[in-house]
């Protein structure tokens, strides 16, 4: 857009010109992988779509036991596109989730981690975490039959941990069994303490990025490659992934709106059949493998420690990685990442299907 | 030019003016019997005209997505067709307007 | 006819197509953004159906108050023994009036207004006289209309 005159008078107050420079310089490498650098935007843009309908949704949400379930019922059947929006934001946040993974195992398989990239694994790794929790929060928020049970069994789960274990259960739950209490703590994390979390840290992830520049694979790294500008080429690009993605979100949301299921009674069993969010497939698998007890020690304990000690290995790979930091090759670390994706997906497939 | 011809001789044909009317029709006839659940909380419009109307508007929006792919497209070719010929750099030394 | 020289660049040709296109994308998320966020607001009622049983032994010189739509209705039994139905809704800033029947007068709070007993606005900042409605009665039911309304009930 060519207008002399808003340009002069932002240029008379602000350094226009100059931030327009240092905006240039940043380049965007182009090489066999380099369609993984798209991961990330997708779900920085999936993450800008669940705030958007998050807060659209929270104008009619009440969360409270007794009205919870009948205010979502009451934006499904009788607000304007209500049943759109809150099968949208269903279906955001399932694709944000995959994509977060798919954005993981990839920087892990690349070994973006590697010097001098550590804090941007430590950020991101921390924003999983985040995720995961934003899912569980937003679940529970329906208050029927599958989110009360899902509930229960992760918040007992991580009751098991040693010592603190008491401790996060009471923190999560806000009392002794899954109850309205926790369906308003669990609303204060989906819509204020995690939105706020979130925010710092991904803004401190995107800042990050800016100031290392995007990795490049070491198997490419001595080779020459052409660096195209992000703005404007790349930034077009990712432009047009992102409203792939958004025509495929929408299409899910209309095509598969998620059903509601009956209202949560906390003193019935849990319906046949209960599954967790597929997330948490492969940690509900792996705690199925352990014993009811193994040399005379609580069986869940030993699970959760050692699902623990594998998932504090995972956050510390850039520091355990020395081979990588050094700029060499490190086929250990690949075969480690390839090991626990084929694990995370193997897992995830067989609590699917049995 | 020759593209725009062939939509104008088809619009010739009157039976085009009917086809949007004549898909709802057809719509409306295919939809299934109702199933006798006993309290399924319809999560989406149950009239069929209701999901016509968002399956037209999902159509709509599959066009505009691909309309502005298109036009970003284009964008993109001009741009690098610019930076080829080495001419998108502003000229450092151009004085502002006063 | 052919022209010898475009009448606009390429540049703003893309440019403006982009942008249109743009804008009409976001004018259409919006617009259903907007339908969603603004829900179903009730519109006031013509008429409003009460138990006249309700009403009849109201003390001479006091109000009784009912429900007209969203906001409050006054029956108001006058000193005479007439009787007068009102919107008790200032027509100030809309805040509710209180009836005070020492003074013979509805008071608003809100910024001293004062209307008389036929809700006539007489001091303070209230520019018009509050809404009069009329009073039918039919069987067992009080039938509180807008002036100039016909009712029509529903047949039960």
């Amino acid at each position: 857009m060519n207008c002399p005159k808003l340009k002069n008078w932002l240029e008379e107050r602000y350094d226009w010109e100059g931030m327009k420079r240092f905006a240039k310089r940043k380049l965007v490498p182009e090489h066999r992988y380099d369609l993984w650098y798209y991961t990330g935007g997708i779900t920085l843009f999936l993450f800008i779509l669940q705030f958007l309908t998050g807060m659209l949704l929270a104008f009619y949400y009440v969360p409270h036991i007794d009205f919870a379930h009948k205010s979502i019922i009451e934006i499904v059947t009788k607000q304007n596109l209500g049943w759109f929006f809150r099968s949208f934001h269903h279906w955001g946040s399932e694709l944000c989730i995959a994509f977060l993974f798919i954005h993981l195992f990839g920087t892990l398989l690349l070994k973006s981690y590697r010097k001098p990239r550590e804090f941007l694994w430590a950020t991101g790794f921390i924003l999983l975490g985040v995720s995961i929790f934003f899912g569980l929060s937003g679940y529970l928020l329906l208050w029927d039959e599958r989110a009360l049970a899902a509930v229960r069994v992760a918040t007992g789960g991580a009751g098991n941990f040693p010592f603190i274990g008491g401790f996060i259960k009471a923190f999560l739950r806000g009392s002794i069994d899954v109850t309205g209490d926790t369906l308003t703590r669990f609303y204060a994390f989906h819509v204020a303490i995690l939105p706020i979390i979130t925010l710092l840290l991904v803004g401190l992830h995107l800042l990050l990025m800016q100031y290392h520049g995007m990795s490049v694979p070491l198997s490419l790294e001595k080779e020459k490659r052409r660096e195209i500008p992000f703005f404007p080429n790349f930034f077009y690009k990712d432009l047009m992934v992102w409203l792939v993605v958004l025509g495929v979100l929408a299409t899910l949301a209309v095509l598969l709106p998620p059903e509601i299921g009956a209202k949560a009674d906390p003193l019935a069993p849990p319906p046949e059949n209960v599954k967790p969010e597929w997330y948490f497939l492969f940690l509900l698998e792996t705690l199925k493998l352990f014993p009811g007890a193994i040399l005379g020690l609580n069986g869940e304990t030993i699970a959760i420690l050692m699902v623990s000690c594998a998932i504090l290995f995972f956050f510390l790979i850039p520091f355990f990685d020395q081979r990588s930091a050094r700029g060499e090759k490190s086929p250990l670390f690949t075969w480690i990442g390839v090991i626990y994706l084929l694990y995370f997906l193997t897992m995830t497939v067989v609590g699917y299907l049995s | 030019m020759r593209r725009i011809g062939v939509v104008k001789g088809l619009k010739r044909f009157s039976l085009f003016r009917f086809a949007q009317p004549m898909v709802m029709a057809l719509f409306v006839m295919i939809q299934p019997a109702p199933s006798p659940a006993a309290d399924r909380i319809a999560v989406f419009p149950t009239t069929p005209f209701d999901a016509y109307i968002i399956y037209e508007s999902l159509a709509v929006l599959w066009l505009a997505i691909i309309g502005l792919i298109v036009i970003i497209r284009m964008k993109l070719r001009e741009i690098e067709r610019i930076q080829e010929m080495g001419i998108d750099k502003e000229d450092k030394d151009a004085p502002l307007l006063q | 006819m052919k022209l010898k020289y475009s009448l606009i660049t390429r540049r703003t040709f893309l440019n403006t197509l982009f942008g249109g296109w743009l804008f009409a994308f976001f004018a259409g998320t919006f617009s259903a953004l907007m339908k969603f966020a603004f829900p179903t607001l009730g519109k006031e009622p013509d008429f409003v159906v009460l138990n006249r049983k309700d009403f009849t032994d109201l003390a001479n010189n006091s109000v009784k108050r009912f429900p007209w739509g969203g906001v409050v209705g006054l029956y108001f039994k006058k000193a005479d023994g007439s009787v007068l139905a009102l919107k008790g809704v200032c027509t100030h800033m809309e805040c509710n009036v209180a009836y005070k029947p020492e003074e013979r007068r509805f008071y608003c709070a809100c910024h001293n207004g004062w209307y008389d007993e036929n809700g006539k606005n007489i001091s303070g900042p209230p520019p018009k006289p509050l809404e009069v409605f009329t009073i039918m009665e039919e069987g067992e039911k009080l039938i509180i209309a807008k002036k100039g309304v016909k009712v029509e009930l529903p047949k039960a």
